[in-house]
């Protein structure tokens, strides 16, 4: 049972188009992330959600019911805000228990709650400091507390760690997850960050200029991209573009502009048809020969050519490889020898991992 | 030669503090100055305090100058706030008009203001007087009122009013629990500051006062026009030490809430 | 929709006292007075008044106010003048020589005069200024023979009055623009090549430019419409456009001319402001 819905929602400023025609569900207990460059409209669907933004056309739905006239002080949501919008005159305390307080609980019963959620989030013994006296990551789990505590239908998180430096993001992501899974909220979160939408969701939206370009699981958003935005905007991606040349027993084959064939397990539109193939830089493999019989005595994907750049980075080395067009790769470092610029090198990869992404 | 552009650095203002808070020194010694005619050298003497107990005038319109800056602080700190919140929590249309419409009271010299709101009060009938001078005051009073509750909502952002209305407050409540304590430090600034404008307010008063019922202000500039009291140099004293007083306090509380 | 119209009402309710207020006492009177200048008499007490220009032509035919006008702008230009020459150099002082609670001390301490009584602040400088004054009373220490000193209710007197009113917001609005002027951009200088000289005509005075223009106007504006400080600082035979618009209106009773006067004022200080906006524009930006 989807706990939101978002049917068509469009939304314009002015002439532009923050939302155009967005339709998602979004599962009871899921932890979804939405991804996307600044201005995709990733943060005006989430604040749509909330109800900070009216839609100009289109329904959102909580629990099969339109949430259109509900003001958001009545749409039992909790927010985690970038900067956290802790109440800076109230203690942790006062904060965390700020949303039963409206809603006039009893004394005793807040007390409980907030003290078991600050156990929850491993602040106990904190609540009664004030935000200017926490660190950011002290603070980003008071903001986490105080949204959760009232029990919402669903958690919004906008860009939540963005404020914190690498290590401590890490870190935090491993534990907002656990806490997600343990309290089972359906919870939405907005991120531009690849790496922590794939590490964190059970499933991803890529948007782009208003649009929703792909949705499902960080696996098969990463490996089988469907646009060249997707490929490229998560993960990085190398290109082959070509024309189709048939098929070769159960593979597809593309010639490119230099006769090069590339062949792929991807379905292929009618031979003579302009196509675009994405292959990750982690597929490739790369060593001085052609591996023997490759395949099983089907055709594989192999490129010659010319190293030109080696990027050392301690776990794994990025080349840059002259294959008559500039091809990526990342190897991880097994044998802490890199290849060396100049080398002669043969490129191969399995046509399962050449994704048809467009014409 | 470092030392010595570093000691003339300091000696220069040193004397720009000095050319500020010279007058206003001698005046007060003047004022516990025995002589009648300000002779030098000075010898100490309370009198012109106490004769200022005695003075009718003076403390009549000490009176009228209090209870006008305390309405005008009310009028203003409330209508002020009002506006403050409207201008910086919502978009729309008139908004930017709105903001530069503050400049003329503070830009159009005050003379103009003071002979233009005496020609129309006189003109509707509303005439002169303590109610004329305070809807004078509250016009001046506004603009920074509204300028530094203005500065105090922008620098909060309204995530914190969301954060509230995510959390089930209703706007009333969000109103009460959050933004009013949030405010608080700026309301309190901009109160002092409206206080200070009118209790010192002295050009538009002018105009707007009727013979014989006046601010404090309006009536120390009579006397010195017509020759010397030095009672005035007495009250010249207090009123110069609560207004430099009033503002010590806003530095205070503005740099407590101030900052972020 | 509805969402937006309960907005637009609560916009309205919450702005309306405050600029009603405002629209009664500034903008309703500028225009009534407006209409006033152009009458031939007050249109109280039962008097009809007809509409002329004369108010207006009066300004251009008779030689005392146009006199007296240009006397009021010179006065204007000279207070700003003082307010630079002694503002400017304290408030880059201030921003680039001290640091830390010192500064903030003495700037509250710069500040703290501004915003108390004018008139008591104007009135305590007659204690300085007249015969047997301060002023007089240390002369006669070193030159017991002296004749006696004052400078009371003379031209000098009311210049250094109103630059002791109006300084601050000179040290103010500079102090503001010179300490925006982030210390890297003079390091970049030095480390070009330039000497000090021309590392305040070339980088400082030029950033700084926005905070002298800002102060310039809001010192000139009030200057030449001053009447307090001339009268009680120039004694009764100091006349400025200020005390003759005061006078038509306290004294005279001629509201209408009084109306013409003080618009020509205003528009003196418009035209000034407009034939300056190009320069205004360019050099504002960073304020």
């Amino acid at each position: 049972m989807s706990v939101v819905e978002v049917a068509r929602v469009s939304k314009r400023y002015d002439k532009v188009a923050a939302l155009d025609d967005v339709s998602l569900t979004f599962g009871d207990g899921e932890f979804f992330g939405l991804l996307g460059p600044s201005g995709s409209g990733k943060t005006t669907l989430l604040r749509s959600i909330a109800g900070f933004v009216e839609p100009d056309t289109g329904d959102i739905r909580f629990d099969g019911k339109e949430v259109r006239d509900t003001p958001v002080h009545r749409r039992e949501i909790g927010m985690v805000f970038q900067n956290y919008a802790l109440f800076p005159h109230m203690t942790v305390f006062d904060n965390v228990a700020f949303g039963l307080s409206v809603r006039h609980a009893a004394a005793t019963d807040i007390r409980e709650r907030v003290m078991a959620m600050l156990g929850l989030v491993r602040l106990g013994g904190l609540e009664e400091r004030r935000p200017r006296q926490l660190s950011g990551g002290q603070q980003q789990r008071v903001a986490l507390a105080r949204a959760l505590v009232t029990k919402p239908r669903v958690l919004l998180l906008d860009e939540p760690l963005g404020a914190l430096d690498k290590r401590l993001r890490q870190q935090m992501q491993i534990e907002l997850k656990q806490i997600q899974r343990e309290v089972g909220i359906t919870t939405i979160f907005v991120t531009h960050d690849q790496e922590e939408a794939l590490t964190l969701s059970d499933r991803i939206a890529i948007f782009n200029e208003g649009r929703v370009v792909q949705v499902g699981t960080p696996h098969t958003v990463y490996e089988r991209p469907s646009s060249a935005f997707a490929a490229n905007f998560l993960g990085d991606a190398n290109f082959f573009v070509g024309v189709v040349a048939g098929m070769q027993g159960a593979l597809g084959e593309i010639r490119v502009a230099d006769g090069t064939a590339i062949y792929t397990r991807d379905p292929l539109p009618d031979r003579g048809a302009q196509i675009t193939v994405a292959v990750r830089p982690e597929k490739l493999t790369i060593g001085p020969a052609p591996t023997s019989s490759g395949n099983g005595g089907a055709p594989t994907n192999r490129l010659r050519g010319v190293v030109t750049q080696a990027v050392y980075s301690g776990s794994s080395i990025s080349y840059r490889i002259d294959v008559g067009v500039e091809v990526m790769v990342f190897a991880q470092n097994r044998t802490a020898q890199p290849v060396e610029p100049g080398t002669s090198v043969v490129l191969e990869w399995d046509p399962l991992h050449s994704v048809v992404v467009g014409p | 030669m470092r030392g010595l552009g570093d000691l003339l650095c300091k000696a220069y203002l040193g004397a720009v503090l000095v050319f500020l808070y010279l007058p206003i020194a001698v005046m007060m010694a003047m004022a516990f100055n025995r002589s009648a005619l300000y002779e030098l050298p000075m010898q100490f003497d309370t009198k012109w305090f106490v004769a200022l107990a005695q003075n009718e005038k003076l403390l009549q319109a000490s009176l009228n100058s209090v209870l006008i800056a305390i309405a005008n602080t009310i009028i203003a700190t409330v209508f002020g706030t009002m506006a403050a919140m409207a201008i910086h929590r919502f978009k729309f249309r008139g908004r930017t008009l709105l903001q530069l419409l503050l400049f003329p009271p503070i830009t159009i010299p005050w003379l103009i203001i003071g002979t233009s709101m005496l020609v129309l009060f006189f003109w509707i009938g509303v005439g002169r007087g303590l109610h004329a001078i305070l809807l004078g005051h509250v016009a001046l009073s506004l603009p920074y009122v509204i300028v530094v509750v203005g500065a105090r909502v922008k620098s909060f952002g309204e995530a914190l009013e969301e954060a509230a209305a995510t959390l089930g407050a209703s706007p009333w409540q969000t109103f009460w629990r959050v933004s009013l304590p949030i405010m608080a430090p700026g309301i309190v600034a901009a109160a002092l500051f409206a206080f200070a404008v009118s209790f010192d307010q002295f050009q538009i008063s002018r105009f707007l006062a009727p013979p014989g019922v006046s601010t404090l202000p309006v009536v120390i500039y009579s006397a010195i026009r017509q020759g010397y009291t030095p009672e005035i140099n007495a009250i010249s004293t207090i009123i110069i030490l609560v207004s430099m007083g009033l503002m010590l306090i806003i530095a205070r509380f503005y740099k407590f809430g101030g900052e972020r | 929709m509805r969402a937006r119209s309960r907005e637009r009402l609560t916009v309205v309710g919450l702005t309306a006292p405050a600029y009603l207020w405002l629209t009664l006492t500034i903008f309703l009177p500028l225009s009534a007075m407006l209409y006033f200048s152009f009458l031939t008499v007050a249109p109280f007490g039962g008097r009809q008044a007809e509409f002329t220009f004369d108010n207006y032509l009066t300004f251009f035919t008779k030689e005392v106010y146009r006199t007296n006008a240009l006397r009021s702008l010179i006065l204007g230009f000279y207070v700003t003048l003082g307010c630079l020459a002694v503002g400017y150099p304290a408030a880059m002082i201030l921003a680039k020589h001290i640091r830390g609670r010192w500064r903030e001390a003495i700037f509250l301490l710069i500040v703290l005069p501004f915003w108390s009584n004018a008139l008591v602040r104007t009135f305590s400088w007659t204690m300085v200024l007249r015969g047997n004054g301060a002023i007089d009373w240390l002369v006669h220490l070193f030159v017991p023979d002296a004749a006696p000193v004052s400078l009371l209710f003379t031209y000098p007197a009311i210049v250094i009055g109103l630059v002791h009113a109006y300084v601050p917001y000179m040290i103010l609005t500079c102090y503001i623009s010179l300490q925006a002027i982030d210390d890297s951009l003079i390091e970049a200088a030095r480390s070009l090549g330039a000497a000090a000289p021309a590392i305040f005509l070339r980088v400082i005075l030029p950033l700084s430019l926005p905070g002298v223009i800002v102060g310039t106007i809001l010192i000139f504006v009030p200057a030449i419409g001053s009447f307090m400080e001339p009268r009680i600082l120039g004694g009764p035979n100091a006349i400025m456009l200020g005390t003759i618009i005061e006078d038509q209106f306290t004294a005279i009773f001629n509201w209408p001319l009084g109306a013409a006067l003080s618009f020509i004022l205003l528009a003196i200080v418009l035209l000034m402001l407009a034939a300056s906006y190009p320069f205004l524009r360019r050099h504002l930006q960073g304020f």
